[in-house]
């Protein structure tokens, strides 16, 4: 079942357009990620899941419900969270998961203690939000999120403004969160290392467009460069070129093969020609080097 | 739910410090004045006037006459302000702190989020005029004595006297009414507070169209269109203080304010359902 389905969702702000013609699917138990440079369209897209921003075209739906129509069916089991935590400061920590959580339904006492404890807030929960470390906002925010119980989770830029630590910390939240209660996770970042290192599946934004969408393995396989390791290297990278099999060669052990070619091609032709061949991998190439290609691609189009 | 929900919304309400400034601000305001025409010759001019109308002035030098009139000045310069105040924070400040947009990504109707502001609103709006006469009859009987009220306003031609129990009735039904104007003001800044604008904006802009309207009833040509004039309707609280009470005026004007809380509340929840809410 896909959680959440965009199509054809367009947004624009006057003249400007800020999402066009976005078509998304996040089935359950994906983490996913929904990457972009500042000002790509992330946050409005999520605006539009979450009913706070009315698409000006196409469809959005939540659990199979039109968030435009329906909203309130659409988010009966959806928990969110944003780039700065913001709570009434003046109010406890438990005060403010009340206030959020009635919005949903109504949330027992028990669940709101058990959900503290998850996040680790148990003893600071009386004390005032003003008093709390950017961190135990962080935590607050996962907290108010789970309440009363979400089977999504929409991230905002979740570790936006935190330390080091706390980044380290949120990730290993989100992966709890995937692990030990089973969430589906959709979560908007511009930081390529954080979303490798939790995402299954990732859609790339640029200027209001999605420009790539598929499966981590995907995206970073999505390179033609082939590691290669033989006897002689730059004899071997010569006499493929030779044979046409292959368009460059570089730093002694990389080639990246001509279009409409395979590896078996490769290493029927290394083997006939006498080179022993004791490795011919695909390069697999980190998320930046993919989203990077991928803007520069977009910047020559 | 919309108990839990309003109750919520109480919470944030009267948790929040600048709520209080209007309690406070009366405060002062009823001391100063109480103290004023306790130390000076205020009461000495008050109680000339009533001589010369026949009445014996000393005997109406009472915390019932002073508490009439600090409510008089209170309730048409201060009330505005405070009603005012607190309307253009319930929509404007959560937009502007960001609480809104957490509010937002939960099933609820932004209808009925509205609906559940409002009604918080119209409930500090009676405490604010309920505060205002307990403060006022409580200082005024610290310098002054138990005793008959005098009033006398003379824009609406009202000069009257009550004894004790009378005026203390009178006196508890006009803040009654002085409710209908504390809610009306503070759902007009309820209004301005739903467009995208700032909460002090949203409350300049009330105080703007409370002041420009009372402009405008003050014009005598206007005589005849003063029913459409929001400000017209809104002190009916002083007509519990004529000797008979003309009903047919506080109804015909209860019934308009009504009705402009009821545009208010409409204008106000369709701009703020047409608009996108973003960080």
């Amino acid at each position: 079942m896909k959680l959440v389905e965009l199509s054809k969702a367009r947004k624009d702000f006057g003249k400007r357009t800020a999402v066009l013609d976005m078509d998304l699917a996040v089935g359950a138990g994906d983490i996913f990620g929904l990457l972009g440079h500042n000002g790509a369209g992330k946050s409005t897209a999520i605006g539009m899941m979450l009913g706070q921003v009315w698409p000006t075209a196409g469809a959005v739906r939540l659990f199979g419900h039109d968030v435009t129509l329906n909203r309130q069916q659409a988010l009966q089991k959806v928990g969110a969270i944003f780039e700065t935590p913001v709570f009434y400061d003046y109010l406890s920590g438990r005060r403010n998961l009340e206030i959020f959580s009635h919005f949903t339904g109504p949330t027992p006492a028990a669940k709101i203690d058990e959900v503290i404890e998850w996040v680790g807030l148990k003893g600071r929960e009386g004390a005032k939000v003003r008093t709390y470390s950017h961190g135990m906002r962080a935590r607050l925010a996962i907290a108010q999120a789970l309440l009363p119980a979400p089977e999504l989770l929409i991230l905002d830029e979740p570790s936006d403004g935190l330390d080091p630590e706390g980044i380290h910390e949120m990730r290993q939240t989100i992966h709890r969160l995937h692990r030990e209660l089973g969430l589906t996770i959709l979560l908007s970042s511009h930081l390529l290392n954080e979303v490798e290192m939790l995402c299954t599946r990732i859609a790339v934004m640029n200027q209001g467009r999605k420009v790539f969408e598929g499966g981590l393995a995907e995206a970073k396989n999505a390179g033609n460069w082939w590691r290669l390791a033989t006897s002689d290297f730059t004899a071997a990278a010569a006499k493929l070129r030779e044979a046409g099999l292959v368009s460059a060669a570089r730093d002694g052990q990389y080639l990246a093969l001509a279009e409409n070619r395979g590896s078996e091609e490769v290493v029927r032709c290394l083997v006939e020609l006498g080179f022993p061949v004791y490795e011919l991998a695909r390069e697999e190439q980190d998320l930046e080097k993919f989203y990077l290609a991928l803007m520069e691609k977009e910047r020559r189009q | 739910m919309f108990y839990l929900q309003l109750r919520n919304e109480l919470w944030k309400l009267f948790g929040k410090k600048r709520t209080y400034i209007g309690f406070a601000m009366f405060l002062l305001a009823q001391n100063l004045i109480s103290m004023g025409f306790k130390f000076t010759t205020a009461t000495r001019h008050m109680t000339q006037f009533l001589d010369n109308n026949g009445y014996l002035g000393q005997s109406f030098v009472t915390a019932l006459s002073i508490s009439v009139i600090m409510m008089m000045l209170i309730a048409v310069f201060l009330v505005p302000l405070y009603s005012s105040l607190v309307g253009g924070d319930l929509v404007a400040k959560e937009t502007e702190d960001g609480t809104m947009r957490m509010i937002l990504c939960r099933p609820i109707s932004r209808l009925r989020l509205l609906l559940v502001k409002w009604l918080a609103g119209g409930i500090f709006s009676a405490l604010l005029a309920v505060a205002l006469g307990l403060f006022g009859l409580l200082f005024a009987r610290l310098w002054f004595p138990w005793g008959p009220m005098f009033v006398f306003a003379p824009e609406q031609s009202i000069f009257a006297i009550f004894d004790d129990s009378q005026g203390l009735g009178r006196y508890a039904l006009a803040h009654l009414f002085l409710i209908a104007e504390a809610a009306s003001i503070m759902s007009l800044s309820f209004m301005f507070s739903c467009l995208n604008i700032k909460p002090a904006a949203a409350t300049i802009l009330a105080m703007s169209f409370v002041l420009i309207s009372f402009i405008l009833q003050q014009i005598p040509y206007f005589r005849d269109y003063q029913n459409w004039i929001f400000t017209y309707h809104l002190n009916i609280w002083v007509f519990i203080f004529e000797e008979v009470i003309p009903w047919w005026r506080i109804g015909q004007s209860i019934s308009i304010l009504a009705a402009f809380n009821l545009t208010f509340f409409i204008v106000g929840a369709s701009l703020f359902h047409v608009r996108d809410i973003k960080s």
